[in-house]
């Protein structure tokens, strides 16, 4: 199955070979941890354990940033 | 289905080392008031201080900054115009949307006018641009706090970032730095008071703050952060936060509460820099340094040079 995922700035189309995907597949599959990421369907955040459909587009929020100096 | 500890509606929010689920309107509610405990914790300031809150753009300052308009500070904003590109204009433009939604003030330095921007300093300088792009942003800030009559400096620092520069610190076991590591840095001569308000909030945490306040920030990553050791090291720490929640809070707060007394405090003497009268340690400050480094290169490159 495929999804499409709005992230940071870009469209990106997964695909995947199983056809049950929750949504802690769909950041694995963009190589996030639910420790500092999120999958948001519409207006709604998805728990990790939440069923993706076939076709669906989603956003991916990543709250990692980086460029820390060091003090 | 988990719910909201507090209404008992379907919960959008849960936070593992907290064990607590929130619905939208209760994670909002929980949020300010955390924030509101740890300005009073660290005694940070109160509602007669004049704020300046330090603004990238990104998720960590635009949710201070509406925390604090929510919570009655008196709070302006900064956005210091690195001068990258496209990420420094949608970044600026994404602060602009948020004061003009909120009737806030914000105020804007260009980089550019006060020395060069980022990427022509990363031209003349070998340190990485983090490095000197936050002692440049530091000596900004502070200075432009002054000049306005600003008495406290707020930064978006978050959970994730001193948990990894304590640990940096910790790994390379750089006392001086990690007796300067607190969440407030109290005024001295020419220095304004800095305060970090979200210190015990990961970045998720705040994510999850900026997305349900219908705060747009811009998500995209500096692009001189690209491979940054600090990205490795928040990494690293969410992974053992992932076997153990609340790994994080407790490495920094223990060392908040139980080691950075001891310490000690060691005075530092400053002095005014004999080109730009900023406070230093040396007769001549980092900034005007840099300033001569890139001032150097512009004339060399000048076709009579």
């Amino acid at each position: 199955m495929k999804v499409k995922v709005h992230y940071r700035g870009q469209l990106k189309e997964l695909e995947f070979e199983k056809q049950s995907v929750r949504a802690v597949d769909v950041l694995k599959a963009l190589g996030l941890s639910s420790e500092y990421a999120f999958v948001v369907r519409g207006d709604e955040i998805l728990d990790e354990k939440e069923i993706i459909k076939d076709g669906e587009e989603l956003r991916v929020i990543n709250a990692i940033s980086g460029g820390l100096e060091y003090l | 289905m988990k719910r909201c500890y507090k209404c008992g509606q379907k919960a959008v929010v849960f936070l593992k080392h907290h064990r607590i689920a929130f619905c939208r309107e209760h994670y909002i509610e929980w949020y300010l008031r955390r924030v509101e405990q740890t300005i009073k914790e660290f005694r940070m300031f109160g509602k007669e201080d004049k704020l300046l809150v330090a603004i990238s753009g990104g998720k960590d300052s635009l949710s201070l900054w509406d925390a604090l308009y929510r919570l009655s500070y008196s709070a302006d904003g900064l956005y210091i115009n690195l001068g990258i590109g496209e990420y420094s204009q949608k970044s600026l433009q994404a602060c602009k949307n948020f004061a003009d939604k909120r009737g806030l003030k914000l105020h804007v330095l260009d980089l550019q006018k006060e020395i060069a921007t980022i990427p022509q300093i990363k031209e003349v300088e070998k340190r990485p641009a983090c490095s000197f792009c936050g002692q440049l942003k530091r000596y900004y800030m502070n200075r432009f706090a002054r000049m306005h009559g600003y008495t406290v400096i707020a930064t978006g620092h978050n959970l994730d970032d001193e948990s990894a520069t304590l640990f940096s610190n910790v790994l390379s076991w750089n006392i001086e730095y990690l007796a300067r590591q607190y969440p407030v840095l109290p005024e001295s001569d020419g220095l304004v008071r800095k305060v970090k308000p979200l210190v015990k909030f990961t970045e998720k945490e705040n994510a999850l703050y900026a997305f349900l306040s219908g705060i747009d920030y811009v998500e995209e990553e500096c692009p001189f952060a690209e491979g940054a050791s600090s990205i490795e090291h928040k990494k690293i720490l969410s992974q053992l936060e992932e076997k153990s929640p609340g790994t994080k809070l407790r490495f920094y707060m223990d060392f908040i509460r139980k080691f950075h007394a001891l310490l000690g405090h060691k005075e530092v003497r400053l002095r005014p820099c004999s080109l730009c009268g900023e406070p230093t340690v040396s007769e001549v400050c980092s900034v005007c340094k840099l300033k001569e480094k890139t001032n150097l290169k512009t004339l060399s490159s000048l076709p009579n040079s």
